[in-house]
């Protein structure tokens, strides 16, 4: 019982607040998890290329198990809110994309309001907490339709994540993965040391 | 005019609250229910604005909710854990609080307090004890089972608090009505979410309580007042979305008793 957080919880902690775009994303990951037929993922059998780097993302790194340190979450710096969600079991996979809207809610148009505000008063503390509670209910009770867009469509599975050796940089003396250095006279050079090294040539 | 799809206008702009809507009984509280052909059933506190008959449209607006002036001191039970349900052998502890919406009074003074815990219909008496100036119900570490308990003051106002533990594994039956004088009564019991909708009864003297009025609220609101103020229907139910973090509270009051139920939220 104590094991089995409902996936909107495990979000929410994960992500340590609740907000608008947590909640899509939750709607997001829920909805991949149903279409594709798959749990949570253990060893890279989900794959998430995701194309904003948003709330939701969070969502699916929790509820979904593509995580940025397992290597099975690709990001993708378009700024959109697509997603693009995998299985290598069942070689399937759905690219879900954020309906666009023009006209934003008066709820989601005062909320943004409030947010950008620096300092925020009781009762304006109290309003937002009642908008946000009138757009979670909107947002999880909508249908997912008209939310988001959706296809399957055809992927070529990356191959699961490396493991590489690790190695001391000469400069520096840190580990580094040995496929992320340089070889120089000295020996291994991290990333770090090389930029420092080029930045102060280049000075 | 046959059926009809109602709008609530906000500002100008027209949300649909219900589709093919046959009934609507239009209350003296300012509240409008409203039932559609399939059986789905609203409350709203709205005024009707317009109608269109030639286009089945009925259009609400929106009024201000109203002044509170029911601002009677009220009392609940809360768990005395972080997870909202006890383990077996775990020592169970419930804290006693009085104050409003779901704010303790720290200093508020409690007369001829009585509890019981109610397990499969076996009640039996249990002491409410003061720790460190608070009042805490310590049930041991034997207790186990899906547990009703509750707590009667009686004051110059009758207060009753009540909350339903899950306490062991996976108890998720056997809840039935405990016959307070004023009682909220879960429809369906289970674990409770965030991002679901709960459902409750209210019960007057073993009569189902309609068109009663339901305050709700949760532990981290920062609303001074009540953020949910529900009417029951024709059945005495009334359902919120959980939107807030902790446990919630139902409060429902008439004829001189105040009456809460504490939905304690499980993972």
């Amino acid at each position: 019982m104590c094991k089995d957080l409902p996936p909107l919880e495990r979000a929410i902690q994960f992500h340590g607040h609740i907000c608008p775009g947590l909640l899509m994303g939750v709607r997001v990951a829920e909805f991949a998890q149903k279409h594709l037929g798959v749990n949570q993922d253990i060893d890279e059998e989900l794959l998430a290329i995701v194309e904003t780097n948003s709330c939701g993302v969070d969502a699916i790194q929790s509820i979904l198990g593509c995580t940025f340190g397992k290597g099975n979450l690709i990001f993708k710096d378009y700024g959109k809110n697509v997603y693009t969600i995998a299985s290598r079991e069942k070689n399937s996979a759905v690219r879900i994309a954020q309906v666009y809207r023009e006209q934003k809610s008066p709820e989601s148009i005062r909320y943004r309001q409030l947010n950008s505000k620096g300092h925020l008063t009781e009762e304006e503390e109290a309003e937002r907490e009642e908008l946000l509670a009138c757009i979670f209910e909107q947002t999880m009770s909508a249908p997912f339709a008209e939310l988001f867009n959706w296809q399957d469509v055809e992927l070529d599975f990356p191959e699961k994540a490396q493991i590489h050796a690790t190695v001391q940089c000469a400069i520096c003396g840190e580990g580094v993965m040995d496929s992320k250095t340089v070889t120089g006279p000295q020996g291994y050079v991290c990333p770090d040391c090389l930029q420092a090294k080029e930045a102060s040539i280049n000075v | 005019m046959c059926e009809s799809n109602v709008y609530l206008d906000r500002a100008g702009h027209k949300e649909l609250l219900m589709e093919s809507v046959d009934r609507i009984i239009p209350a003296e509280d300012g509240n409008i229910f409203m039932e559609s052909i399939f059986g789905e059933r609203k409350v709203v506190r709205a005024r009707i604005k317009e109608m269109e008959l030639v286009h089945h449209r009925i259009i609400l607006e929106e009024i201000d909710k109203p002044e509170v002036v029911d601002r009677h001191p009220e009392i609940w039970l809360e768990p005395d854990t972080d997870h909202g349900h006890f383990h077996a052998g775990e020592e169970v502890v419930l804290k006693l609080s009085k104050g409003y919406n779901m704010k303790a009074d720290a200093g508020a003074a409690y007369s001829a307090l009585e509890a019981f815990a109610v397990n499969e219909g076996n009640v039996s008496q249990v002491h409410v004890h003061d720790h460190h100036g608070n009042k805490e119900i310590n049930l041991g570490q034997e207790a186990d089972g899906l547990l009703q308990i509750y707590v009667h003051e009686q004051g110059t106002r009758e207060l009753y608090a009540k909350v339903v533990m899950e306490i062991g594994h996976h108890h998720h039956h056997g809840l039935q009505p405990l016959g307070l004088p004023l009682e909220i009564i879960p429809t369906d019991y289970s674990h409770a979410r965030m991002g679901e909708s709960y459902e409750i009864q209210v019960m007057q003297n073993g009569q189902l309580l309609v068109g009663a009025e339901v305050k709700v609220t949760y532990a981290s609101t920062r609303s001074k007042d009540y953020p949910h103020r529900l009417t029951t229907n024709e059945e005495g139910k009334c359902k919120v979305f959980l939107s807030g973090r902790g446990n919630y509270l139902f409060s429902v009051a008439a004829q001189g008793i105040s009456s809460t139920f504490t939905l304690v939220k499980s993972f």
